[in-house]
This record gives C-alpha cells, sequence and structure tokens, in this order.
C-alpha cells in the first residue's frame, strides 16, 4: 500500500508495470498486426500459377492475426513477469499486490490483475457478453427460418451466422460455470487465498479477450462458413475467414489449457486445512472433472486447427485427400475434442446444482459417493465414445458397433448424476427459490437430452437421423436445457457473494420460466422436423417443415426475451438489489463464512474444516 | 419401488409418498411412453423400406424402454413438488431427518441402467446385422453415387446416368457413394438411410426399397454455400418400368 501511494506520486518513473492495461494492449495489438500485414504484404512471394487459391492472403492474415495476438498480450503486460523472471529480478511483493488489484476500485477489471475474484467477474462479463452476440446471431437464424422459402439472409451470410453463432456459443458454454464461479467462488470454498498460479489466471481470462478479436474480424473478410465443426475439406476453401475461426480455436484453446493446469493445481494443492476428499464439496468435484477433461481435449483441438491452417496457407494436404491426407482425419481429431467438451460443458453445471439441492431441501447431499462416481465414470467414458459423431461417415463400419456400445454405457453414470439429484430432493423440504426450480428443470431438460442420446447412439436409428434437426434439438437440449439451466441457477445463488446484493426475486422467476417455456417450445419444434426429414444448418426448407419451424422460432423468441429479462436483473440488482446478508440461504461450504467485500486475500485466518458441507436435517441442528 | 422403503431408515419415506409416487410413476411412464412413441411415429416419414420400418419400431421399443425411468424421475419430482413448499426468504426448517444414501436403491438402480443398456445394444446390434446383410447381397443393383457441390450424380451399371434417381421396387440395391469437392452426406430420407460422401473414398450402404413412390434424397452434411437445395429425388417404378427407364439413358448416354 505505502508502495502503491508512492508509485503515484512519482507519476513520471511509474514502472512499466502500472502503464499496461486494456488500451495499451489494444493499442500494441492493432499496431503490431498493422505493421506484419504491411510487411508480408510487401515481402511475401506471389502465388505460383499451380498453388491453390487464397494461399498467399491466407498467409497474410494468418500472420497478421498472430501479430495481433503477440501484440495484444505484450500490451496487457502477460510478458513482464516471465521477462522479470529472466532478467533475475522477480517481481517484489508490492508489484505482486498491485498486480492483484489492491486498492485499485474499477480499474482492476480492465488490467491484467490476478486476483481471483476479479477474474471471476470478467470471465461473467465476457461470458454474458458472448451470450447476448451468440444469442443475437441466433435469432438471425430463426428470423431467417421463420418462413421456408430462404433468402432473407444472404446464402454465404447465413452459413456463416450459423458457424459463428455455434462456436460462440460453445466456447460460452465452455467458460460458463468454471469461468465466472470457478475462479470467483471456487477458491473461497476451498478456504484458499487465491488460485496456485494468479498470473495464470488472469493469463487465462486476457487469452479469451485476445481470442475474440480474430473471430470478429473473421466476420469481415468471408466469415465461417463451415459451421462450429469447420469439417475438411470444405474449411479448405472456405474463405479467409475461416483463418479467423483457426486463430480463435488456438488461442482458447490454450487459455483452457491454462486455466485447467491452475485450477486442477489449485484445488490438489491448497484446499484448507482438514478437506480431506471426502469433505470437499462437489463443486468443486465438478470444476475439476471439467477442467481435468479439457487438459487432453484442447490440445488436440489446437492442433487440428494448426493443420487445418497448413492446409490453406502452406498447401500441405493434412487433409486433402488428392494429396495423400484425409477428412476422416480431421474428424478424428475434432471429435476426440468434440465428445468430452459436451462434459466438460455439463459436469460443473449438475454439479453446481448438486452444490445448492441440499441448501434449498435443507438434507444432506444424497449419495456423496455415488455423486463423485458419477462424475468420474462421465469423465473416463467419455473420451472412449467419439466416433458416435461418425458413424455414417463411412470411416470405419466396423467400429460402430463398439462405439455404440461404450456411448450406451455413458448412460450408466449419467443415471448415477440423476439418482443423486432426485435423491436428495426426495423428502427434504422444498425451499421454493429459481435455484431449485432449475433442479427440476435439469431433471427435464436433461431427461429429454440424454434419451434422444439414446436414439443417437443406435447405429441404425442415427443413419436416419444424424444430419437432422434431430441432432441439433439433442444437444441443445443438453447444452442449454441442461447445462444452461445449471449456470442460470448458479449465477442466481452466488449472486449475493459477487455482488453483495440479492439477486432480484421476481426478475429471476419471469427470467426463468420464459426461458424454460421458450426453451421447450422452441426445441420440441425442432425435434419435429428433424424426424420429418430437415437436415440441419439449412437456409431454406420443405414447405411442409413450416409449421413446427415457426414454433421454433416463437420458442425462440420468448428466450431472447426471456434472457433480456435475466440481464436487466443482473444489471438492476447489481446496482440497487437488496444489500445482501453474509449468508442469505444458509448454506454451510466456505464461501458463505466470509463477508462482502471479500478482502483481498480472502481470509485473514485459514479456515479449518472438520466436517463435510452437508450436515443438514435433524440431528445436525 | 420397494427399494426406497429401504427398512434401515424408516424416516425417509412415509407409505403415503410411496403410494402417491407409485400410482405417479405408473401414469407418468404410461403418458410418457404413449407421448414420447406417438411424437416420434407421428412426425417420422412414411417408411418405403423395411431398414425406415425398424428404425420406426426401434424407436418405439427405446421410448417404452425409457419410460419407466423417466417415468420414476417425473413422478419423484410431482411428489416432490406437490409436497409442502416453502416460500420466502428465510429457510425452511431442516428436514426431518439426515439420510445420506441408501446402498440398496444405488445397486439397483445402476444394474436396472445397465440392463437398459444392454436390452438397447443388443436391439441396436440386430437391426445393424441385418442392415449389413444387404451389402452382401450379390444379386443387387449397383448404383454409382456421385455429390458434388450441389447436385447428385448416379451412374448406373449399364452406362445411364442421371441427377434423380430411378430404382425398381423390392430389389436390393448397393450405393457407391463418392464425391469429387467436399463432404456430403447422402440421404434418402424415406428409406433410413444415410451415408457420408468423401472425395477420395468411396463408402456403401444398401437398401430394399418397397414402395412404388417419389421419395426425398438431401444431402445431410454442410456442404458450402448452396448446402440447403443439394436435394433431388428418388423414383422407385416397377421393374418393367425401370428397364425401360434405364435402356432409354443408356441410349441416350451413348448417343450423347
Ligand atoms: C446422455 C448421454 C448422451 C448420449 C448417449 C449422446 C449421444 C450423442 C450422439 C450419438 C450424437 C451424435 C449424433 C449425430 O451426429 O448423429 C450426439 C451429438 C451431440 N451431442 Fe450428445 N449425447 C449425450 C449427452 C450429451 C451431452 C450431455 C451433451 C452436452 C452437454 C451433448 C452434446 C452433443 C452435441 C454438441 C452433439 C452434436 C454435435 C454436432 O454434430 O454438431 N450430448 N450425442
Ligand atoms: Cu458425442
Ligand atoms: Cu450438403
Amino acid at each position: 500500500m505505502t508502495t502503491l501511494t508512492q508509485h503515484t506520486s512519482t507519476a513520471p518513473g511509474k514502472s512499466i508495470i502500472e502503464k499496461l492495461n486494456v488500451f495499451t494492449a489494444l493499442a500494441l495489438g492493432v499496431i503490431s498486426a498493422v505493421v506484419v500485414w504491411r510487411l508480408s504484404l510487401a515481402f511475401l512471394p506471389q502465388d505460383g500459377e499451380e498453388v491453390r487459391l487464397f494461399s498467399r492472403e491466407d498467409k497474410i492474415t494468418l500472420l497478421s492475426m498472430c501479430a495481433w495476438f503477440v501484440g495484444f498480450m505484450t500490451g496487457i503486460g502477460a510478458l513482464v513477469g516471465p521477462m522479470r523472471w529472466v532478467m533475475g529480478k522477480d517481481l517484489a511483493h508490492d508489484e505482486n499486490m498491485f498486480l492483484a488489484g489492491e486498492n485499485m476500485g474499477p480499474k482492476r477489471y480492465f488490467r491484467y490483475t490476478t486476483d481471483h475474484k476479479v477474474v471471476g467477474i470478467q470471465y461473467l462479463f465476457i461470458t454474458i457478453l458472448i451470450f447476448f452476440l451468440g444469442g443475437g446471431l441466433a435469432m438471425l437464424i430463426r428470423t431467417n427460418l421463420g418462413t421456408p422459402e430462404g433468402g432473407w439472409l444472404h446464402a454465404q451470410a447465413y452459413n456463416s451466422i450459423v458457424g459463428t453463432h455455434g462456436i460462440l456459443m460453445i466456447v460460452g458454454t465452455i467458460i460458463m460455470v468454471t469461468g465466472p464461479f470457478g475462479n470467483f467462488i471456487m477458491p473461497i470454498m476451498i478456504g484458499a487465498r487465491d488460485m496456485a498460479f494468479p498470473r495464470l489466471n488472469a493469463l487465462s481470462f486476457w487469452l479469451i479477450v485476445a481470442a475474440a478479436v480474430p473471430l470478429i474480424w473473421g466476420q469481415f473478410i468471408g466469415g465461417i462458413t463451415t459451421g462450429w465443426s469447420a469439417y475438411n475439406p470444405l474449411a479448405g476453401q472456405a474463405p479467409l475467414g475461416m483463418d479467423g475461426y483457426i486463430m480463435y480455436i488456438c488461442i482458447f484453446a490454450i487459455s483452457t489449457m491454462v486455466a485447467g493446469a491452475n485450477i486442477t493445481t489449485t484445488v490438489v494443492k491448497m484446499r484448507a486445512k482438514g478437506m480431506t476428499w471426502n469433505r470437499t464439496p462437489i463443486f468443486i468435484y465438478g470444476t475439476v472433472a471439467s477442467v481435468a477433461l479439457a487438459l487432453p481435449a484442447f490440445p488436440v483441438f489446437f492442433l487440428s486447427q494448426v493443420l487445418s491452417a497448413f492446409d490453406r496457407a502452406l498447401d500441405t494436404s493434412f487433409y486433402n485427400t488428392a494429396g495423400g491426407g484425409s477428412g476422416w482425419l480431421y474428424e478424428n481429431l475434432f471429435w476426440i475434442m468434440g465428445h468430452p467438451e459436451v462434459y466438460v460443458i455439463l459436469i460443473p453445471a449438475v454439479a453446481a446444482l448438486m452444490e445448492m439441492a441440499p441448501v434449498f431441501t435443507r438434507r444432506p447431499l444424497f449419495s456423496f459417493n455415488i455423486a463423485v462416481l458419477g462424475i468420474a465414470g462421465i469423465s473416463g467414458l467419455s473420451v472412449l465414445v467419439w466416433a458416435h459423431h461418425m458413424y455414417i461417415s463411412g470411416w470405419a463400419p466396423l467400429l460402430n458397433a463398439p462405439f455404440m456400445l461404450t456411448t450406451e454405457l455413458i448412460s450408466i453414470p449419467t443415471g448415477m448424476l440423476f439418482l443423486v439429484l432426485i435423491g436428495t430432493l426426495w423428502r427434504g423440504r422444498i425451499w421454493m427459490t429459481m435455484p431449485l426450480m432449475s433442479i427440476f428443470a435439469l431433471l427435464w431438460n436433461f431427461m429429454i437430452g440424454g434419451v434422444t442420446g439414446i436414439y443417437l447412439s443406435d447405429v441404425p436409428a442415427d443413419a436416419f437421423l444424424h444430419g437432422s434437426m434431430y441432432v441439433t434439438a439433442h444437444f441443445h437440449y443438453t447444452l442449454m436445457g441442461a447445462g444452461l439451466t445449471g449456470a442460470l441457477a448458479s449465477l442466481v445463488y452466488w449472486f449475493p457473494k459477487m455482488t453483495g446484493r440479492m439477486f432480484d426475486k421476481t426478475l429471476s422467476w419471469i427470467a426463468f420460466w420464459m426461458v424454460q417455456i421458450g426453451f421447450n417450445v422452441a426445441f420440441i419444434g425442432m425435434f419435429m422436423v428433424g424426424l420429418a426429414g430437415q437436415p440441419r444448418r439449412v437456409e431454406s426448407y420443405a414447405p411442409t417443415f413450416n409449421t413446427a419451424n415457426l414454433v421454433t422460432t416463437i420458442g425462440a423468441y420468448t428466450i431472447m426475451i426471456g434472457m433480456l429479462v435475466l440481464l436487466h436483473g443482473v444489471i438492476s440488482s447489481a446496482r440497487n438489489g437488496v444489500k445482501a446478508p453474509k449468508n442469505p440461504w444458509q448454506a454451510k461450504t466456505l464461501e458463505w463464512t466470509v463477508d462482502y467485500p471479500i478482502p483481498l486475500e480472502n481470509f485473514d485466518v485459514l479456515p479449518v474444516v472438520t466436517t463435510d458441507p452437508y450436515g443438514y436435517g435433524k440431528a445436525k441442528s | 419401488m420397494t427399494d426406497l422403503m429401504t427398512p434401515k431408515t424408516p424416516q425417509w419415506w412415509k407409505k403415503s409418498d410411496v403410494k402417491k409416487t407409485f400410482i405417479l410413476w405408473i401414469i407418468c411412464t404410461a403418458v410418457i411412453g404413449y407421448v414420447g412413441v406417438e411424437f416420434h411415429v407421428r412426425n417420422m416419414v412414411d417408411p418405403a423400406s423395411e431398414t425406415m420400418s425398424s428404425v420406426i419400431s426401434l424407436m418405439r421399443i427405446f421410448t417404452w424402454a425409457a419410460a419407466p425411468v423417466a417415468g420414476l424421475v417425473s413422478a419423484m419430482s410431482l411428489t416432490v413438488l406437490t409436497s409442502k413448499r416453502h416460500y420466502g426468504d428465510n429457510p425452511p426448517a431442516e428436514a426431518d431427518h439426515e439420510i445420506r444414501n441408501s446402498p440398496k436403491t444405488a445397486a439397483v438402480w445402476v444394474v436396472v441402467s445397465g440392463l437398459l443398456c444392454l436390452f438397447a445394444l443388443v436391439g441396436g446390434l440386430v437391426v445393424l446385422q441385418h442392415d449389413n446383410e444387404a451389402i452382401l447381397d450379390s444379386k443387387a443393383i449397383q448404383v454409382n453415387v456421385t455429390g458434388q457441390q450441389w447436385v447428385w450424380n448416379f451412374d448406373y451399371a449399364n452406362g445411364a446416368r442421371s441427377e434423380d434417381l430411378y430404382l425398381p421396387v423390392d430389389k436390393p440395391v448397393v450405393f457407391h457413394i463418392t464425391s469429387v469437392d467436399v463432404k456430403h452426406s447422402f440421404w434418402v430420407v424415406q428409406m433410413g438411410i444415410k451415408m457420408d460422401a468423401n472425395p477420395g473414398y468411396i463408402t456403401e450402404t444398401a437398401v430394399t426399397p418397397n414402395k412404388i413412390g417419389v421419395f426425398d434424397v438431401r444431402c445431410a452434411e454442410l456442404c458450402g454455400l448452396l448446402h440447403a437445395y443439394m436435394q433431388t429425388k428418388v423414383h422407385v417404378v416397377s421393374q418393367a418400368d425401370y428397364d425401360a427407364w434405364l435402356n432409354a439413358h443408356a441410349a441416350m448416354e451413348a448417343g450423347a
């Protein structure tokens, strides 16, 4: 603190750390990109006659995007720590406190701040932003599909909107629980002062910001016309916007790996004294399972896109059959990431609801062991099922049966999660709040998502359903109906700890019902057209599908209004909601033992844990 | 059901609760099974092949198999939701028990879900096996299918070529599928078959159309700008009509 005043008083000598923020980062990023762009324009050799279309432009685009990335990360201060370390002068305590954002007010949200609570809020902000961007695109899609003939949007724009919506939402759902709540709440819940690697924590957040720009940039140079899965060889012939997708994924994958290593280490090494694994809250298990699953998955995603970039810019043939490669290689790499990734999304959301279930029923969590087993079982199996996305690719027909087996086995641990939730609700005291109702909503939606998953896992049925709107409806039931429901409940549940104020009750109910009803209307309609034979990712369809598509569009608008109500709730409650008591839900996890505002290092005296946090019920009260 | 009443933990259940849940379970199972089956069967296209018929019966069977599980979750949820609810800003009193688990329930739950899995697996394998046999049928008609942005081309054994698919009724047909540019997916909707068209590879699928009529072929894999319009018709006709059409088209190709 003394150093802080000292530094500000000697303004001209401000150290480099204090000068960097998001604005210097943007400036340096843009300057680097422009410089590299001009240089590569000037010096890169022209394409020869025999070289494929776009190759030179691809090189220029990718180089400029890399320059943006390096410039931005340098400008935000990601390199300060490592550079100082290389020079043999590690950061002093005061400097670390400055980086943690001590006494800095709102400015710390615009810097490379290491305090996990700041990072959590930053993640919350960017998650909301992503959902509203992605949601806006969804409304464009649904409006276009309100009538069968298409053409309201240009076909290329439509394809690009579908792809961008998809990848935005996938990234949004990946970070929606582990980002805001995994960063803000998790360290306090385990009784730690911060994450194991606070600077990596800041790094993981700012990497996402750095990643966003190439994606937006891509929209203006042809768009992402391949859908979120970016299959090759289609991606090889897609416009330059594809390079934006590639950079986005590569940078985001680094962010996920960094966050995964950080969160895992934090949980393993920094739990409070006495918090044995049996006393560790289930939400912590969910968070760790999620990031630990991402740890092997995202390097594969990264790699798949690097090879894609090579094919585009350097004329290699990883995915090009004529040159000795194969599109099936891409599909395999993509889904080796892709299936674990869906559980990266789902597990923390379900685990968050498991954490809330005892609180809102005032009874212990039912079968903690089964919950842990279920999470572990899903995580383990989920790396063995990827080829259910490739049953009809023709890649390896003989492997269909074994992959059908592993996929169907996943419903056993999934069933365990159901058992835990329903078992906790059973004979509890029902405290009617939005998080509690979200558990019921999850049970309902995830049941539909899971059962339709079983149909899809069946090879003959999938030969009919694959590539149809039915698949789209299935994964929205799981990602949105189950995942997002859990995330919204988490928002309302932990809002008091994050903002010091209660989330407006009425608004939370209105938003809940509009989103849930709109959601079920929208995606029931989508199941119908899928069954009737409408392929996915189409901008026009046969007139017979019109009614159900219209139903879906109406449902989609209902969701949108519900989400706007929720946004209004977030803003108005954070500004002038009812001041929250320390422990408004009378919960027993550690985050409810600290006062708001939570001090920089959370606890004056580190807590000692003697029981698990589920001691509700008669004998204990 | 009886297992929920694990006798060791008498506070956990009240007889009235279990009775209510049991009745709700029967009702929910019936409703979910019936509505689920009707929802799928009514929305699915009318089958034009044995393959599609078996997909429809698979959906029927799977839905009925899933209904008791979904019914139980729904019934328990409804029982909970219709029991005493507490509104307000402060928590309700603590529950009157502190039950943390019920190993028997868990065991039953896991065994039952395992059996259901096995059931789904076997059902799928049987149908799959049946479908695969068609590919090996030596009397089958062979058609080469080529996907191309954004049309389908069909080549027949006698040299005929078309953009609409023509097939005789009740004859097994094997499709050899490929693509000249990007990945497409060859979907004959009413026949319940689909196979990706990959550039540089030939993939196979087979079906026996069993109904005369005109059906839909759609592309089921995003393949660029006009993917939505990459569709055509399949005309299933009598053997005589088919032969006539085939000869006329072969002559046309030869003349061209
Ligand atoms: C309960 C067990 C589940 C089973 C058995 C299952 C099964 C399947 C199968 C077989 C497919 C491939 C369908 C096709 O393309 O033809 C699929 C697609 C998909 N599933 Fe699931 N699923 C389950 C749960 C989930 C969950 C929990 C999520 C996400 C949270 C999820 C997200 C997805 C996504 C995103 C796709 C499609 C991706 C695409 O093609 O773009 N699924 N699922
Ligand atoms: Cu999957
Ligand atoms: Cu297509």
